[in-house]
């Protein structure tokens, strides 16, 4: 039998993206998985330019204004919507990884979302009203 | 509700070094009837040329696992009615994440040999059994008797999981709850086989198996339990008390 | 076909790295969950003088108190680890040979050590700036 240890393959790897034939849980692992992609992405980019705090307050505050511009403001409500989604979906990860709610894991699931739904909406009308 | 539905019947087709395709059969079935009474009766009315694996038609050889409809199911116990309507085409498709041998039969073969590499068993004794309810206490001589693992090793575990697609080498739900049936307490050496990156920590909870198993194992739940045993042993191991 | 099922299976380079790793995301996951909330608080409700972003007078101020560098670094170096190995855990789907692997473990590593060092020098000079 040839080992497949060695053959990386794009088609493979990117089958754990498709969420078609899946159910629940797959949905859960796909969401997870994005969400964790864009708050990495996030987390490096957000340290990058916090690095302008060392160069003073006038290349600080120039960039804050760019908070002000709408796409700059969708992209903030993104990161919050994703690190909601990952960090409730992640509660119910850890549950069941320690036997708790294991065979309710889908009942878990819509729970949690529904929550992040209810705070996401709460968090979009604070940043475009408040 | 009519006895007879009339159905199409859309068959997976690949032989060797040909390209896939889909044969259709227009039969009139018993909606009462299995999945694979239909399969069946394509190959036996139709086309004597269709490969498909089945034996026992009560759901203990796990032979006759195949996606129906885009799902995993074990066909023998999956009711026509339940899976589609009069009128309406029926498609049945090969296990994922194995190769095709020909048309609706996959080569098991790395499957079972991951089942060996656990030793998974294939009866245990009454008594360490999973049983919904079980007698308040059991007599001396009850642990003789032997009662067949739940696990039938139908493979549809494998074909469901969205991490088996990505690496061949991922034991997969089916051995992992082998494993976790003995107890890593019992069966030490069993450590080193589950505990590394295409064992029990490749499983990122998509709980397809528990989703797809149509023998009660809950892989899932196994897993999870698994790797607490995982992480009790490597701590104990740890603090030199194993 | 003639492999033993033994060299197949459980070959992983050193037993027990990842279950560390495992135990190392899933205690790190809900501390993280605190610690997000904490730096949330802090950045946008409590230490803002308006209601939007904190200006960069505002931050200073802020990291006069020892205790926001602290929860900031704190909250650094936890981030940082749990992305790092999920991102490990994404690379292992790509079905990486031993070699690439250990490769990326390392770079990984080394990327980790380098933004939690580069965290700590800047929340120490925004601190020192105000002192």
């Amino acid at each position: 039998m040839h080992n497949t240890r060695n053959q990386p393959s794009a088609r493979r790897f990117l089958s754990w993206f498709n969420p078609i034939g899946r159910q629940t849980g797959s949905w859960a692992f796909i969401l997870n998985r994005i969400t964790a992609l864009g708050l990495t992405l996030y987390l490096f980019l957000h340290l990058i330019i916090l690095g302008r705090l060392a160069q003073g307050p006038h290349a600080y505050d120039s960039f804050l204004l760019l908070t002000e511009n709408p796409f700059i403001k969708l992209g903030e409500l993104a990161v919050v919507a994703a690190a909601i989604l990952h960090g409730l979906n992640g509660i119910r990860i850890v549950l069941t990884s320690f036997g708790v709610g294991v065979t309710r894991q889908k009942q878990l699931f819509y729970g949690f979302m529904a929550i992040a739904a209810v705070t996401i909406l709460f968090f979009a009308t604070r940043m475009y009203m408040g | 509700m009519a006895d007879k539905w009339n159905i199409t019947l859309r068959v997976y087709r690949q032989k060797e070094n040909e390209a896939p395709h889909f044969d259709d059969f227009k039969m009139e079935v018993n909606p009462h009837e299995y999945v694979l009474d239909a399969v069946e009766r394509a190959w036996a009315f139709h086309d004597r040329s269709i490969c498909f694996r089945h034996a026992c038609h009560h759901s203990t050889c796990g032979a006759c696992g195949m996606r129906v409809n885009g799902v995993e199911k074990l066909t023998c116990i999956t009711l026509i009615r339940d899976v589609t309507h009069d009128g309406a085409a029926l498609k049945v498709e090969p296990l994922r994440n194995f190769q095709v041998v020909s048309d609706l039969a996959v080569d098991m073969t790395p499957f079972y040999r991951k089942m060996e590499a656990v030793e998974a068993r294939a009866v245990l004794p009454v008594t360490e059994a999973e049983i919904e309810t079980p007698p308040s206490s059991w007599d001396a001589d009850d642990a003789l008797h032997l009662r067949l693992s739940d696990c039938i090793e139908c493979g549809l575990c494998i074909s469901a999981c969205p991490v088996a697609a990505t690496t061949p080498e991922y034991l997969g739900p089916a051995p992992l709850a082998a494993a976790q049936d003995q107890g890593l307490k019992r069966k030490p050496e069993l450590l080193s086989v589950v505990d590394c990156e295409d064992g029990v920590w490749r499983c990122h909870s998509a709980f397809e198996c528990t989703a797809v198993c149509p023998s009660f194992v809950d892989p899932g739940r196994r897993i999870m339990n698994l790797r607490t045993q995982v992480v009790g042993m490597r701590l104990r191991k740890l603090f030199g008390k194993a | 076909m003639s492999q033993t099922t033994s060299s197949t299976y459980g070959s992983s380079p050193r037993p027990g790295e990842t279950t560390w790793l495992w135990l190392i995301k899933i205690v790190t996951g809900p501390l993280l969950l605190v610690l997000l909330i904490l730096h949330l608080t802090v950045n946008h409700y409590l230490g803002s003088s308006s209601s939007g972003l904190m200006t960069y007078d505002d931050i200073i101020r802020y990291f006069q108190n020892p205790i926001i560098p602290a929860i900031e670094i704190l909250f650094l170096i936890t981030v940082v680890t749990h992305s790092l190995i999920g991102l490990r855990g994404i690379v292992l789907d790509m079905n990486p040979s031993r070699r690439v692997l250990s490769a990326v473990t390392w770079l990984l590593s080394l990327l980790g050590v380098a933004s939690v060092i580069y965290g700590i020098w800047l929340a120490l000079t925004i601190a020192s700036i105000g002192a």
